[in-house]
């Protein structure tokens, strides 16, 4: 009950905030921005995968969002919206920066030997594989993944903020997860491989 | 084993299936060993993903702190600035009200024109909407004095009723015409002007 009753409270702060930042009101803006800032960066860097490009699409999406306020509906998730911008900004940063789009996955080498703990090296090289899988699928299919695995979002709200049906939303992701096993399964040593009858 | 429930998985991984559906998927996953190790690599896919780790991302006031500073200046809803946006919209509606007025005026000058030609006005009406200035006035006085003459009174008659009638309704419209393209420039350039100014700004 008091969750809910927080929750609540945040809603109608926000919504009190939209408005004062729709009619011209810096500081209120400032605030929204101290609270999505963490959320858009997250996603962005998932879309893009590099840190100083994740930071400059982020702050591109808040100017993007202050410019466009007018526009926004505080009746919708002000979350969702940004979250739109912000993945638009990044594919956008995308195609002008080329130099951080991966190279093929299956050019990457995986070390045998390295010092250090052997975990470290193995966690590092995963870590990297993943990255550059991600990085390798498609734009629209890559959103829907990274809004739902790492920002938790429900299948309804990623087709309001992607502004996509929910039948889209489905088989993008049905088709980014695919391509991951694929991809990922080749260099992983996980067992991932699934023979139907 | 048949009717794998593979389409169904990821929304079922994810918690979105309710009811029916969700019952049909539970009670095959059960027996099928197949869609099981499917569910199985979705969750090693996904905590896969989530070893990624995020990199230090400067504190949300910092970050919100630079992001006050490259906002560009928003149009300030100032009640002259108001005024002046409201004026200048009022602009085209202007122009199509004139346009409108002008177009309409000349149809029914032309609609009782043709009624008075016809004969289906009666004298007093007729009198009345006659314009006295409709003939060559000028051109009849020169002929009366004789200073025109046969063809070239009949080409002076034509020139002066166009110039009277015609003429200036093809101004009105090219000026209106004009007026309006013209408006439609400005705001092309006002446009281009905001669109490029947060990217001068950034």
């Amino acid at each position: 009950m008091e969750s809910y009753s927080v929750a609540t409270d945040t809603a109608i702060n926000e919504t009190e905030l939209v408005t004062r930042a729709q009619n011209g009101e810096r500081n209120a803006f400032s605030e929204l921005v101290r609270i999505h800032a963490r959320g858009v960066m997250n996603v962005i860097h998932r879309m893009c995968g590099d840190e100083q490009i994740a930071e400059d699409a982020a702050q591109e999406t808040f100017i993007r969002a202050w410019l466009n306020l007018s526009s926004y509906r505080p009746q919708t998730s002000l979350r969702n919206w940004l979250y739109r911008i912000a993945v638009n900004a990044a594919t956008d940063m995308l195609r002008k920066e080329k130099r951080i789009l991966p190279g093929d996955i299956e050019d990457l080498q995986l070390a045998d030997e390295r010092p250090g703990p052997e975990s470290l090296v193995s966690q590092q090289e995963r870590i990297l594989l993943v990255q550059k899988a991600v990085l390798s699928l498609p734009d629209t299919s890559r959103a829907v993944l990274v809004l739902r695995e790492y920002e938790g979002m429900s299948y309804h709200e990623i087709a309001d903020s992607l502004d996509i049906p929910m039948g889209t939303v489905m088989s993008r992701l049905n088709y980014a997860r695919k391509l991951l096993k694929e991809k990922l399964e080749a260099k992983l040593f996980v067992r991932m491989e699934v023979e139907h009858d | 084993m048949t009717n794998h429930v593979t389409d169904w998985l990821n929304a079922y991984f994810d918690g979105e299936l309710t009811g029916k559906r969700l019952h049909q998927v539970e009670e095959h996953l059960a027996e099928c060993k197949a869609c099981q190790a499917e569910l199985e690599a979705l969750g090693n896919v996904s905590g896969l993903l989530h070893e990624v780790p995020l990199p230090d991302f400067p504190s949300p006031e910092r970050f919100a702190t630079q992001v006050n500073l490259l906002l560009p200046q928003k149009r300030t809803p100032a009640p002259g600035r108001q005024l002046f946006e409201v004026g200048w919209w009022m602009i085209p509606v202007g122009l199509l009200a004139v346009w409108v007025f002008i177009s309409t005026a000349v149809l029914l000058s032309n609609v009782v024109s043709m009624a008075e030609s016809f004969g289906l006005l009666d004298d007093t009406t007729a009198s009345w909407i006659s314009s006295p200035s409709d003939t060559a006035d000028v051109t009849s006085t020169l002929g009366q004095f004789g200073m025109l003459e046969g063809n070239s009174l009949q080409w002076a008659e034509t020139t002066e009723n166009f110039t009277r009638g015609l003429f200036p309704q093809i101004v009105l419209h090219v000026s209106v015409a004009l007026l309006y393209l013209a408006w439609i420039a400005v705001w092309w350039a006002r446009q281009t002007h905001q669109v490029s100014e947060p990217l001068l700004e950034g």
